[in-house]
């Protein structure tokens, strides 16, 4: 296996252009030690953790711009994404143990692409991009596209993935990360649900609404549909059944060793119930009535 | 490919060459002979390779030796003084906190992390402290208990 340690950028995308689908390209490796052991050694490793300027949280107006190389615990311990991005420190807190929130990277949790990847439904409702480097140029690419499959995404084997952008949530959001897991730590969600609400200046009814969806489809997903349901609307006790209801539709669970998907589907139905009805109180102090 | 790694592991600097598909781990145990580090899942998920990386904890197993290059690494041989058990080692035996021992120099690691970063932990410091380290014979209480003890004699 060849090895390399790029020192900046466009040194990376020659080596991912040079050594094509061979290529692998690692930052903590926590998942990709993990395949380097157990599926495939890559004919080429890439280290992208020496290359500088990739680590930095840094406010840009009304967003947060988070390197591709900050790790988990760094986003968990930062005070900004405590405070303006409630929903992704919710979900790092939330993310394995600390021994591997110390080492694995945003970045390397993002271009994995699994369907049950802890801040990728908290990215989809923040409406964050994905800032990815080209050797033919940088492309900045919305996170409602960027998942196309289990392990694939717009990053591709040409891409490196630099930076995420992150716009804060208008005033008066309330925002909540359900994971349903069998084990406190270290366990991969069954069900991961992500729901960002916005109440409008009166405090009745939705101006916005949304809900991410992990580990029940191909790809971590927005309930596109169930948000045009609520949409303007007040959250009554009928309209949040039939929109934990449209939840379940929307998502495509399988069955595997974790669960069944006709549990999935259940789960899906409780924990977008339980984020609408938590956040709306939180949003408007009232319960839903 | 081979590569030179030069590191620093309890406090003395080390260079040694490795493949560079290695972990950590195996560079610890099978090049430097650290054997007090464990290997268990070897996935990342057991805890049993905890050691000490620039100040954090981190899984070994799933850390490149690469990364090693110009790291300070602890590993379970660093925190005795001579025949003098570190409190944290002690406070282990005190309490009765070990019984087969295999997961013993992960969570050990774990607490001195720990501890370096509070001095008095909160059970719930505690619980995510060592939230990512298994042990399958004490049910815990009794680890909970030295890590209690420990805190109060450092």
């Amino acid at each position: 296996m060849d090895y390399f340690e790029p020192k900046t950028v466009s040194e990376a995308l020659s080596l991912l252009a040079k050594h094509g689908a061979e290529a692998k390209v690692i930052a903590g490796g926590t998942d990709v030690m993990v395949d380097i052991k157990y599926k495939e050694e890559p004919g080429c490793l890439i280290n992208i953790k020496k290359i500088p300027g990739l680590g930095a949280i840094q406010e840009n107006g009304a967003s947060l711009r988070i390197g591709t190389l900050i790790t988990i615990r760094e986003l968990e311990t930062n005070k900004l994404v405590r405070e303006k991005l409630a929903v992704l420190w919710e979900a790092s807190h939330q993310f394995a143990s600390l021994q591997i929130r110390n080492t694995a990277t945003i970045g390397g949790n993002i271009c994995r692409a699994s369907p049950s990847g802890e801040t990728l439904t908290p990215l989809l409702v923040l409406d964050a991009k994905a800032k990815i480097a080209f050797s033919d140029g940088e492309k900045t690419e919305p996170f409602a596209s960027f998942f196309q499959g289990p392990g694939k995404c717009s990053v591709g084997s040409k891409g490196l993935l630099t930076e995420i952008d992150v716009p804060y949530p208008a005033a008066g959001s309330k925002s909540v990360y359900l994971k349903h897991a069998v084990r406190g730590a270290m366990d991969i969600a069954m069900v991961g649900v992500a729901v960002l609400i916005t109440p409008d200046a009166a405090k009745n009814s939705l101006q916005d609404v949304r809900i991410g969806l992990g580990a029940v489809a191909p790809t971590p997903l927005r309930a596109s549909k169930t948000e045009a349901l609520l949409r303007g609307k007040p959250l009554t006790v009928a309209l949040l059944k039939e929109a934990a209801a449209m939840a379940a539709s929307e998502s495509s669970p399988i069955s595997d060793q974790r669960s069944s998907a006709e549990y999935r589907s259940w789960i899906v139905e409780a924990l977008t119930r339980r984020g609408l009805e938590q956040t709306w109180k939180a949003a408007t102090g009232k319960e839903v009535a | 490919m081979s590569i030179t790694i030069n590191t620093t592991i309890n406090g003395k600097t080390v260079s040694a060459s490795a493949e560079a598909s290695t972990s950590l781990l195996e560079f610890l145990r099978d090049t430097l002979e650290f054997k007090g580090t464990k290997l268990c899942c070897n996935t990342g998920e057991c805890g049993a390779c905890t050691v000490i990386y620039n100040g954090k904890p981190i899984n070994s197993c799933v850390t490149l030796a690469a990364d090693a290059n110009g790291a300070e690494i602890t590993t379970i041989e660093g925190l005795a003084d001579g025949d003098k058990l570190h409190p944290v080692q002690q406070a282990f035996i005190d309490t009765g906190a070990v019984q087969c021992g295999y997961c013993t120099p992960g969570y050990i690691m774990s607490v001195k992390a720990l501890l370096d970063r509070t001095k008095k932990p909160t059970q719930s410091d505690i619980e995510e402290a060592v939230s990512g380290n298994i042990c399958r014979c004490t049910g815990y209480a009794k680890i909970v208990d030295a890590i209690q003890l420990a805190a109060q004699k450092l």
